[in-house]
């Protein structure tokens, strides 16, 4: 409103000024009725009323919260579905007919505790997968040890137990399908999905 | 929102063929053993009553399935066609049977198909005499709804098992899992692989079926929501029971006597442990306290032993126990990885799988006299092993032809048939 009475305060001047400053205040006038008309048009979602105080204080805030904020949104924001396509944890492998944890395993599994932490609600399933050189009923048991080992790993890693729920599928669903030493290697895994957050 | 559906397809088989007692019933059990010759049979075509079409197509119909079936059987055989040409043929009124006995039947299959009082249905007539004696020794008439032809054959063919003290073998189911519409589902299918219908209806996947003795129940594991619970489900009366849902429960298995179920769960620290039930699924008891695996869990004939599988040795190796848990004892030998035994309803044959330089194939060991057979031998993966009612044939899932199907062959490895063809088969179970 203020600076709306501006306006008419240089009347008087040169012709010259008189246009260019009335030219310059038209252009600040448009941008902040329209500024506001944005704020009176929509008032309903409060989201955007939030924005209008960052845009007044625009030096005082640092930027560095920002970016923080927005992490914890777009988490929050996501689906579990979004969240579960971007595999936030990722999957290790395990020896032929085995279920202790591998050496290249632990940083992975180290990786996936620290991101545990940072996004302490979240809840995760653990599944436990063998490949096709192993009996129906023998892999089902077997991939549930595998998920158990995971388990264990990750509550040593501090990561509380009730966080985290455990189940095998055996051999009923291999990443790769093919029936060579690549494609059992990569079946033979411990896998997540984010069941809450 | 209700996850699990049935068919109430399954149900028509119990109710469609109805049994009319035609003759004065006499219980005549003769007993056969193994290693007896099979018992020649005499099946001439079936008298057809009426000139009608439909008639006669049902009766040569009914003729082919009660031949499969008795050739199927390993109790009896039937005459070669052939030898029907060297007999007059045959009146009902009055049999010759010294010209049966000619052509060494000893049984005479006496067939005859009228039409029935309903539209379209026929009526079967079915006399079984002893040629030698000359003795006439079972009747039985059914009443058969057209879509139903193979069953009132099957049941026809089960009467003559019946005759030799064997369980109904022709009418038992074979209950297995299926991708074909999509997912893992439960699909039903009798002994020779038709009349294949589906089960159950879920996006999630179901899994390890095992049928209750008395045939109107099946225990079977279901992936929901990250859980594999068990479940009983009453093909009556379509109830589904839950068994266990903590943990990962699969492997179930009902005991011959139908007083219990066994299974195996993961309820508690990760590991599989086999646990016994009321076969209502109540009363849970845990059986196995062991560090290792301890899994597939099959009865004993007797329902007072249980053979499972365990790694406490280091690899998987059989093992059979007391049904208290009790008692254990190492059974398996020559090699480092066996698992889901099957134990055979007539007693001493345990069917195993053995995986030997990554093939496997299936095995029966004799607890009597330890001797190991070898069912299978192909270059492929050979796996769940079910016995049939009589414990003559067993049925497995095989990738020996590319895609896992189901196959069914004979005690002594004869007899190899594929039952599926559609989508993968697999874990199949055999009512008893």
């Amino acid at each position: 409103m203020g600076k709306k009475e501006k306006s008419p305060k240089p009347e008087g001047g040169l012709m010259k000024k008189l246009i260019v400053l009335s030219l310059v205040l038209l252009v600040t006038f448009v941008f902040f009725t329209g500024c506001r008309k944005k704020v009176e048009e929509v008032p309903p979602p409060p989201p955007q009323v939030k924005e209008q105080p960052k845009v007044e204080k625009v030096e005082t805030p640092p930027q560095v919260k920002e970016p923080e904020l927005t992490e914890e949104e777009i988490f929050e924001r996501k689906t579990l579905e979004e969240l579960n396509a971007e595999q936030p944890l990722q999957m290790v492998h395990f020896d032929f007919d085995k279920y202790d944890i591998r050496e290249d395993a632990k940083p992975v599994l180290a990786a996936n505790a620290a991101w545990l932490k940072k996004w302490t609600s979240v809840k995760i399933l653990i599944e436990g997968h063998c490949d096709e050189r192993g009996t129906e009923e023998y892999n089902l048991a077997l991939g549930e040890k595998r998920a158990k080992a995971v388990f264990d790993y990750l509550v040593s890693l501090g990561i509380s137990s009730d966080r985290m729920r455990i189940i095998s599928y055996g051999k009923s669903q291999p990443l790769d399908p093919g029936h060579n030493e690549e494609a059992w290697a990569k079946n033979r895994r411990a896998q997540f999905t984010v069941i809450a957050k | 929102m209700k996850i699990i559906k049935f068919s109430p397809l399954f149900l028509l088989f119990i109710f469609c063929v109805s049994l009319i007692p035609l003759f004065t019933q006499q219980e005549v059990v003769l007993s056969i053993r193994e290693g007896m010759p099979a018992i020649p049979v005499a099946c001439p075509s079936f008298h057809q009553e009426d000139n009608h079409p439909l008639v006669k197509e049902a009766a040569q119909t009914l003729r082919d399935i009660l031949l499969a079936d008795l050739r199927y059987s390993r109790v009896f055989i039937p005459l070669p066609e052939s030898y029907y040409q060297y007999v007059p043929p045959l009146n009902p009124q009055n049999i010759q049977f010294k010209n049966w006995e000619s052509i060494q039947a000893k049984l005479l299959f006496v067939g005859s198909v009228s039409q029935g009082e309903k539209e379209n249905s026929v009526v079967l007539e079915g006399k079984i005499y002893d040629v030698k004696s000359q003795r006439f020794i079972l009747g039985r008439k059914y009443n058969i709804d057209p879509s139903l032809l193979r069953l009132a054959a099957h049941k026809m063919a089960d009467e003559l098992m019946k005759l030799y003290g064997e369980p109904p073998l022709f009418t038992s189911k074979i209950v297995f899992v299926s991708n074909r519409d999509g997912n893992d589902e439960i699909y039903l299918m009798d002994y020779d692989g038709q009349n294949q219908v589906r089960l159950t209806y879920n996006r999630v996947r179901d899994y390890m079926p095992a049928w209750a003795p008395d045939r109107k129940k099946i225990a079977y594991t279901s992936f929901k929501e990250g859980q594999a619970i068990l479940y009983i489900l009453d093909l009556e009366q379509g109830k589904l029971t839950t068994v266990q849902n903590e943990g990962t429960n699969f492997a179930p298995a009902f005991s011959p006597d139908g007083k219990k179920l066994a299974f195996c769960s993961t309820l508690e620290e990760g590991n599989s442990e086999i646990y016994v039930a009321q076969s209502n699924g109540t009363k849970i008891r845990r059986l196995t306290f062991n560090k290792a695996i301890d899994t597939a869990p099959t009865w004993s004939p007797t329902s007072r032993e249980i053979a499972f599988t365990s790694d406490r040795s280091g690899t998987p190796q059989i093992y059979i126990m007391d049904a208290e848990g009790t008692n254990i004892r190492h059974v398996s030998f020559g090699g480092n990885y066996h698992d889901a035994p099957a134990w055979a309803p007539t007693g001493e044959r345990l069917a195993y799988v053995s995986r030997v330089n990554l093939i496997f194939d299936l095995y029966i060991l004799n607890l009597r006299t330890n001797q190991i057979i070898k069912l299978t031998e192909s270059n492929a993966r050979n796996e769940s092993p079910a016995w049939s009612p009589d414990g003559r044939h067993l049925v497995f899932s095989s990738n020996r032809k590319g895609t896992i199907q189901i196959f069914s062959i004979d005690y002594d490895g004869t007899n190899l048939r594929q039952l599926t063809f559609q989508g993968e088969n697999k874990l199949p179970d055999w009512s008893k």
